[in-house]
């Protein structure tokens, strides 16, 4: 799956993800903004941002190749939009959303590629994003996988049990509407028990980092050279 | 409906995100003084079920599949303030972890879906719910926190310069109106069995209000999207609106004092002054119409 791949390479070590996660995350944001902000991408101009990228996750030691596929994850609606504005009689601008939301997605994939979720979330923390608010994005992300099984499980059973691919017309709603509610039953115990085991072993209302992030030199360096060239790229072209 | 990047010009994501992150921060200070700051992990796994709730995933009329949207259901089983957080926190996830949705564009997906589409359906419930019609109240909650939320990206992409032609922009306005209906049908179906398996994971909002002005509200809200949908995709419709209104030489008034030397570049860019013309008014209106619902209430109270 997408986001086991992901996490394989966010564990790698190397140059890269060694860099503070508050550096990788301004750094992209810089990057996003220069191709959001950017007048429609030139052939040379896209070539010099993707260069850019691929240096990236090649010093970073993840497959190109790999991470290009994944990017085109976003082609397909893309696509889509550009088509309607191809006919709409506008291709240029069809093209510039095509090119520009590919980049960005790398972009987010180079990102989350080189750090481990854990270490970005806490560098959105030190950033200043509210700490409830990032509190949640990690109980989601955490409980996601174990709540997503059970929605599998819950599949095989009604399999199991004869369920029909299509149920009969007057249960159409009824089925997913029973199953959901049977989830949020047990998500619902789920998250009281889980909030009571936590309680049981003094959680005080914040999450502390085992390894605290640390701001060094070599960070600086790398987060300044990184934003010269995509500030170059941007106004050089 | 999550927009990725690339897609919004400029001052539509910036304004947005500009107007989105400040009431994400307001939200979740007030989330976490209202609810015992342990609490809040509780929250974190009911977003997790609404991630996992949104892959099932089950066929609709003719070829098309629908799932739960969940921003409804959350809004009437945690209340208001807690399901925008949780839906929040699930787009902040979709957009860096699963590449579903827009770094940049998050703000506008939050405004969207989250403040949007919560706000829908708690305005709705809480102007059409009496006693008697509760379940109408829960239906065009669920119905509107979908369709708000697919209109106000499709009006966003609009003011962006995407050129969306009449025939397509029907076909997608009927599949959200679909995709409304469910997710009304659906949040109906599933509060009825969640009250049955314990009342106390419902809670409701307050009914404040007669039905009639519940009505006009969801017709002015369904009539302003409407109506900056059609703008967008004929632009020099909205330019004349403005101009008719006056809008425009207002605002260029307002920025000449503070802002001389921008005022050429403001106009040289006719695009963001009638982004920014589109969104204050569909803002306006809407502040207008809770405004007016609001006061109405309090004076039938009081």
């Amino acid at each position: 799956m997408h986001h086991v791949v992901l996490e394989q390479w966010a564990r790698r070590t190397g140059p890269v993800h060694a860099l503070d996660p508050r550096v990788k995350l301004g750094v992209t944001l810089l990057f996003l903004i220069a191709i959001a902000a950017g007048p429609p991408l030139s052939v040379a101009q896209f070539a010099a941002y993707a260069g850019l990228l691929a240096g990236v996750v090649l010093a970073a030691g993840l497959p190109l190749g790999g991470v290009a596929l994944r990017a085109g994850i976003v082609l397909p609606l893309a696509g889509a939009f550009a088509a309607v504005s191809w006919l709409a009689g506008d291709s240029h601008r069809g093209l510039t959303i095509l090119l520009k939301s590919y980049l960005s997605v790398f972009a987010a994939l180079t990102l989350v590629g080189t750090t481990p979720v854990a270490r970005l979330f806490l560098g959105l923390k030190r950033l200043g994003v509210p700490a409830s608010l990032v509190l949640v994005v990690q109980f989601v992300y955490r409980y996601l996988f174990v709540i997503s099984e059970q929605v599998q499980h819950m599949r095989l059973a009604a399999k199991s049990r004869g369920a029909l691919e299509r149920a009969p017309r007057r249960y159409r709603l009824m089925v997913p509407a029973g199953a959901i509610a049977v989830l949020f039953a047990r998500s619902y115990r789920r998250a009281e028990a889980v909030h009571h085991a936590m309680l049981a072993r003094g959680f005080t209302g914040q999450i502390e980092a085992a390894t605290p992030l640390r701001l060094g030199a070599a960070d600086l360096v790398a987060g300044g050279a990184a934003a010269g060239v995509v500030l170059a790229v941007r106004f050089a072209f | 409906m999550h927009i990725p990047d690339g897609f919004l010009s400029t001052p539509i994501w910036a304004g947005l995100g500009a107007a989105s992150l400040p009431a994400v921060g307001v939200l979740a200070r007030r989330v976490q003084r209202e609810l015992a700051e342990s609490a809040v992990p509780r929250l974190g796994v009911m977003g997790a079920f609404v991630f996992a709730a949104q892959m099932i995933n089950f066929p609709l009329a003719a070829g098309t599949s629908g799932h739960l949207v969940g921003s409804a259901l959350l809004t009437y089983t945690l209340g208001p303030a807690s399901a925008a957080l949780v839906m929040s926190a699930v787009l902040i996830l979709q957009a860096l972890v699963f590449q579903d949705g827009g770094i940049l564009a998050l703000g506008a997906n939050i405004f969207n879906m989250a403040l949007g589409g919560v706000l829908a359906a708690h305005l709705s419930y809480q102007y059409l719910a009496r006693s008697g019609i509760r379940g109408v109240g829960i239906f065009a909650g669920g119905a509107l926190s979908v369709f708000v939320a697919g209109a106000l990206a499709l009006a966003e992409l609009g003011l962006s310069g995407v050129r969306i032609p009449t025939a397509i922009l029907g076909v997608s306005l009927s599949l959200l109106a679909l995709n409304g209906l469910v997710e009304g049908a659906l949040t109906l179906l599933l509060l009825r069995l969640l009250e049955g398996l314990n009342p106390r994971w419902v809670q409701m909002p307050e009914a404040v209000s007669r039905p009639a002005l519940g009505i006009l509200l969801i017709g002015g809200v369904l009539l302003v999207t409407g109506g900056v949908l059609v703008a967008s995709t004929a632009p020099d419709s909205l330019e004349w609106l403005a101009e008719e209104i006056g809008l425009a030489e207002r605002a260029r008034n307002l920025l000449e004092t503070p802002l001389a030397d921008y005022q050429a570049r403001f106009i040289a860019w006719p695009w963001l002054a009638q982004a920014a013309a589109g969104l204050a008014g569909l803002a306006a209106a809407f502040a207008a119409s809770v405004a007016i619902g609001r006061a109405l209430a309090r004076r039938r109270r009081g």
